[in-house]
């Protein structure tokens, strides 16, 4: 039979490296900046020297040295978006790929928003129609007829239907 | 039994003439609105594309603030012959440049030449190293937000525009200058007055 005195041992340990974890906080490294870091500040620059091209991708010797730059401020404890503002005010809006034009860049704000809105406006134009047609053929009790290349069918209101019915019947009954 | 009726052939004997589709102006107007607008940008890219840098007639005016903490400005060089030289660290070109032009600003620079290095989108570090490599004592800052590249237009570099005592652009170089292409052209401007 084991002795109590020996069975809480383990228990007394236990608990006292349960409070440890709690209480102790480990101290974390602060590791080494890293491609990938300087390469998610850069993917957001562009070359100062080639149009278009991502500051991460560009093998230009000029690139190669923004790189190095973000790498030493990042180092220094900049946070991302502060090593990119850093960029903006020494070289420009271009670094981060807004036009410099001042025309430009409006359009670029505006376009995008206006794109959006006549997408939008046209799809809701068709919407509407689409739904008082049904909300008319639901009134009518006829059936709203499926899609035609004729332009004729496109303009079948109830009353055209209407006629349309009434001679069918005649045709039928003359041909009876 | 009688023939089926050709009901469809019937219904397009009597029928008349198709009815116009209503199209809601609105639907027209934007799309054609969107449409000059996005002509309208690309007209204006393609414009600004095919402007050059100024190669005579006032000169922009620009505003550079040395690494030894001089400011010069177009304007403050009113009455003396300013050469304005973008370079960068990571052009080839501009170091075989570098030398001729620090032998420039050694014979000028007691006749009335100023002589300005603009660092184009370069590092303070290396800009700093490549001046203390080719040991250059001339004016040199860096082009802060690319201000004044962009007012030029500079298309790359090394770029160098003369610029007379009244402000007026004599001169540009879209290449590597040497000392003997400098001299031609200061010598000139001098005795020009």
């Amino acid at each position: 039979m084991i002795s109590n005195k020996v069975r809480t041992w383990p228990v007394i340990a236990g608990c006292l490296m349960a409070a440890m974890m709690v209480l102790v906080q480990p101290a974390f490294a602060q590791g080494p900046v890293t491609d990938d870091d300087v390469n998610r500040v850069a993917r957001q620059l562009y070359c100062p020297v080639c149009e278009n091209i991502p500051l991460d991708v560009c093998g230009t010797q000029a690139c190669a040295q923004w790189r190095d730059e973000i790498r030493l401020q990042l180092q220094a404890g900049k946070s991302e978006q502060a090593v990119i503002a850093d960029f903006v005010a020494r070289y420009g809006d271009r670094v981060v790929g807004t036009p410099q034009d001042p025309t430009l860049r409006g359009l670029s704000l505006v376009t995008p928003w206006l794109l959006s809105a006549v997408a939008l406006s046209v799809a809701l134009g068709i919407f509407v129609r689409w739904r008082t047609a049904q909300a008319r053929s639901i009134q009518t009790g006829i059936p709203v007829p499926a899609a035609s290349t004729s332009a004729r069918s496109s303009e079948l209101t109830p009353r055209r239907l209407e006629e349309y019915r009434a001679r069918l019947e005649q045709d039928l009954a003359r041909r009876r | 039994m009688d023939n089926p009726v050709d009901l469809d052939l019937e219904l397009n004997e009597t029928e008349a003439v198709p009815v116009a589709r209503h199209i809601h102006p609105v639907f027209v107007l934007v799309p054609l609105a969107v449409v000059i607008l996005l002509a309208a940008i690309f007209g204006i890219q393609l414009v600004r594309r095919g402007q050059t840098q100024p190669t005579e007639g006032a000169a922009p005016p620009f505003s550079l603030t040395t690494f030894d903490g001089e400011t010069y400005t177009l304007e403050k060089l009113r009455g003396k012959i300013a050469v304005v030289n973008f370079w960068a660290s990571w052009c080839g070109p501009c170091r075989a440049e570098a030398p001729e032009l620090q032998k420039a600003w050694e014979k000028y620079r007691d006749k009335g030449v100023v002589l300005l290095g603009v660092a184009y989108t370069d590092t303070e570090r290396q800009a700093r190293a490549f001046i203390a490599e080719f040991k250059q004592t001339y004016p040199n800052g860096l082009d802060i937000g690319t201000k004044i590249s962009t007012d030029y237009r500079i298309r790359g570099v090394p770029e160098t525009f003369f610029i007379d005592r009244n402000g007026k652009i004599v001169r540009f170089f879209m290449e590597p200058l040497n000392l003997s292409m400098i001299s031609s052209v200061l010598d000139k401007m001098l005795a020009e007055g």
